[in-house]
């Protein structure tokens, strides 16, 4: 027997590999018209874990206080070998899995892929992307910048609205009344080590019901099905799908590695507390329609505090979304799906109109 | 010492009698008396006073006519006998004795305490040392007094905006008389200073960026004791706010035993009223060099002067390439952050070298420059740097794409063998 086939056999004795894969072999994909919204979930997966990579690597050299986050991130990009790539890489692919997660989401609910059995699946995933909005916002500051220093003031600000419980998250946010370095101590305990544990366990509880339940076949492919009497043909995962997959991965980190020797990810220049705010400050564009938004309110609605409502309803509209699936039941309607369509499309038509709104010249 | 400005607006409110007692100080605003009832129903100059009163600080501070004027404000409105009574007091100044008029109160440390602790009572004993002063002194009743830059009623606190001395309205308040060439004619002054101030780069940093720490008329020639600064005095004038130039330029006397004022002061190549923002042509032999002014190509300055300029360009030219150089770095997303920091180390210096001119001495002049060229090389090699790092990434992108194109090649060959042609439907 060779090595590689003792190896094999040694850890077959210990862990049964056998039966895992055998598992992987038994999931099947299908294949239809809406096939290529698959691809969302594992090249989410795939930012994710460069993310980690990445992250790890910049932890061998990142310092969290306010006296030396920015002389640490300029010296991984200016003196640490490939620092410039690791630290480029990482932001883009923040912003590029942001945004993947947002499509996989949307394609999610156009496809109506969160029907039982599916409703646990759909709530891990809103889940994790909160989670990763919170990654964004929490990262933004750690390069102790300017503009992330003044967005990030903002952006606690509109926490500490909320009401009931706005002082306490404010504070629990800071870290006291202000954003100070202890505001930029605290994210960086959210960014690499709350967030990820929370990350690592939802991932797992999502990848577990995704395997549980398979892939969703969209009802209309499903009803095609019926009409013709022929099921979707599908493709098992391993290789198949993987290797296609991998096909995906190969196409962002060819796209994350332009993006950062072409347009490196800018460091800007070190917060100064004491400094005015400057000009332009804008959160991260994930959360520049909620920014805007706030913005073209008025002072006060019909006397409560305009900015006020605009906090509660998009708070109102996420809990709403998420519980999408207990709002489209069996026993809703074509009309209620109906309606549903065209929420999703003008939610997704806002985002989309105010993201462009706020990166308008002049808008800043 | 514009503070003077402000002790001297208390100075002058109106009338006469050095001899009399200051008045009381009064903490509430004047209470009303005959003279303001008479005076406000009268026309003319003699309506005048009544009309300023409610502008005028000394009414402000609780002082009235009589304070200044004496007689009796109690007398009936109509008894004009009874209030301009001489025997209480009553009198009228003349511009000869405005001066002392004034001090009689603005004289009195005692007096003055009440309202301001921190009043100068000097005045008078500084307008003595000007040449308004001596010739005041001598009878000739031309010469500026109290009222002049102070005004007669209605006076101002010096910090008031409005007022004519504050350091706003200085050079005007000064001009009224300085621009007019006809009153300044017999004292043998041209009338052009103001003009000539108002060119200046002083005037210029005054007017047209507001900035109040540029010097106006009294911040060089003093302003109860307004005089000429004198040869010896004009690095000393120039130097209290042009510090360093003047420590050098004090130096070079001192090392060489010189006494350069009656040859060479700012003014002669700086100008005195007309003081233009430096440029680095003054310095060297060029067309639009001051040094060529005295010194020839024979001269030994001459020389030191074409390597100082040699020097100072030199620099200049390097900075600014390596200033390019690290723009353009850092805007082709390279971090030069702590370079560009670093050179700006050579804009310090070769604002030193600017300093140093005043020092006229060649091999300071010459060892500083070459500092601050050794602080350019490095910006220049740190630019080099980060252009040669930015064609290797750019090498290295393309070797990676090339891979990762390999492998998704690789990986749809690998597909389309295991899966083989997709069946016909």
């Amino acid at each position: 027997m060779s090595a590689l086939g003792k190896a094999r056999s040694w850890l077959e004795e210990r862990i049964g590999l056998s039966a895992l894969v055998a598992l992987a072999r038994e999931k099947r994909v299908p294949v239809h018209r809406h096939s290529l919204w698959y691809y969302l979930g594992g090249m989410t997966l795939f930012l994710f874990g460069i993310q980690v990579v990445t992250g790890i690597l910049l932890l061998l050299y990142y310092r969290p206080s306010s006296g030396e986050a920015f002389e640490s991130v300029q010296f991984v990009m200016a003196r640490v070998p490939f620092g410039w790539l690791i630290r480029s890489i990482h932001s883009w692919s923040a912003n590029l899995l942001v945004f993947v997660v947002f499509v996989h989401m949307f394609s999610v609910f156009f496809l109506r892929a969160y029907r039982k059995p599916r409703e646990l699946t759909w709530l891990s995933g809103m889940l994790l992307l909160f989670l990763m909005l919170a990654f964004g916002f929490s990262g933004y500051l750690l390069p102790w910048n300017t503009l992330a220093f003044f967005a990030t003031q903002v952006g606690t600000e509109v926490a500490g609205r909320v009401p009931v419980v706005g002082g306490f998250a404010l504070r629990l946010l800071r870290g006291g009344d202000q954003v100070t370095g202890g505001t930029l101590t605290r994210f960086y305990g959210f960014h690499v080590a709350v967030l990820p544990a929370m990350t690592t366990l939802l991932l797992g509880a999502h990848l577990l019901l995704v395997q549980r339940h398979g892939m969703s076949v969209p009802p209309s492919v499903e009803a095609e099905a019926q009409r013709t009497g022929k099921p979707p043909r599908d493709l098992p995962f391993l290789p198949g799908f993987l290797l296609r997959d991998a096909v995906g991965w190969c196409v962002a980190l060819g796209t994350l590695a332009a993006l950062a020797a072409f347009l490196p990810w800018e460091l800007g220049i070190k917060a100064d507390p004491f400094a005015p705010a400057p000009a332009g400050i804008r959160p991260e564009w994930y959360f520049c329609w909620m920014f805007e938004t706030l913005k073209l309110l008025p002072g006060r609605v019909l006397g409560v505090d305009g900015e006020l409502i605009g906090i509660l309803a998009f708070g109102l509209g996420a809990l709403v979304w998420t519980l999408i699936p207990f709002l489209d039941g069996e026993k809703g309607g074509e009309r209620l799906r109906r309606a549903l369509v065209l929420a999703g499309l003008l939610a997704l038509a806002y985002m989309a109109a105010m993201t462009v709104v706020a990166y308008l010249p002049g808008r800043h | 010492m514009r503070t003077c400005f402000g002790a001297l607006a208390l100075l002058a409110w109106a009338g006469v009698a050095p001899a009399a007692e200051p008045p009381h100080a009064k903490a509430s605003p004047a209470p009303k008396s005959s003279c303001i009832e008479c005076h406000s129903q009268l026309d003319g100059e003699a309506a005048e006073p009544v009309k300023h009163a409610a502008d005028d600080v000394h009414f402000q501070q609780g002082l009235s006519c009589h304070d200044c004027h004496g007689g009796n404000p109690d007398s009936e409105p109509d008894d004009v006998v009874a209030a301009h009574d001489e025997k209480k007091g009553w009198n009228r100044p003349t511009r000869l004795t405005i001066p002392l008029f004034c001090a009689k109160c603005h004289a009195d440390a005692a007096f003055m305490k009440r309202f301001d602790p921190m009043a100068r009572v000097d005045q008078l004993a500084e307008y003595r040392t000007s040449m308004h002063g001596r010739r005041n002194a001598t009878g000739d009743a031309k010469v500026a007094v109290c009222i002049d830059c102070h005004g007669v009623h209605g006076i101002k606190a010096v910090k008031d905006p409005s007022a004519p001395v504050h350091h706003t309205h200085v050079a005007e308040t000064c001009g009224r008389c300085h621009a007019n060439a006809e009153l300044m004619r017999p004292y043998g002054l041209p009338a052009t200073e103001p003009a000539a101030y108002k060119s200046s780069v002083h005037a210029r940093a005054l007017y047209e960026k507001g900035d109040l720490a540029a010097p106006t008329c009294n911040n060089c020639h003093g302003s109860h004791g307004a005089a000429p600064p004198g040869l010896q005095s004009v690095v000393q004038v120039c130097g209290s706010c042009h510090g360093r130039e003047a420590t050098l330029f004090r130096e070079v006397e001192k090392k060489k035993g010189l006494n350069l004022a009656p040859c060479i002061q700012c003014m002669v190549c700086h100008d005195n009223h007309a003081v233009q923002a430096p440029t680095d042509e003054m310095i060297g032999v060029g067309p639009k060099s001051t040094c060529t002014t005295c010194h020839g190509p024979s001269d030994p300055p001459y020389r030191s002067a074409e390597l100082m300029a040699a020097s100072l360009e030199r620099l200049k030219v390097r900075h600014a390439e390596a200033s390019d150089l690290l723009a353009r770095a850092g805007r082709a997303g390279i971090e030069v952050g702590a370079d560009q920091v670093a050179l700006q180390k050579a804009s310090d210096q070769i604002v030193e070298l600017r300093v140093l001119a005043h020092s006229f001495d060649r091999e300071r002049y010459l060892a500083a420059a070459g500092a601050g060229l050794a602080t350019v090389e490095v910006g220049v090699a740190a630019g080099e740097r980060a252009f040669r790092e930015l064609r290797q990434r750019r090498l290295g992108l393309a070797v990676s794409l090339v891979v990762i194109a390999a492998v998704i090649a690789g990986l749809l060959f690998k597909i389309r063998d295991m899966e083989g042609p997709r069946p016909e439907p």
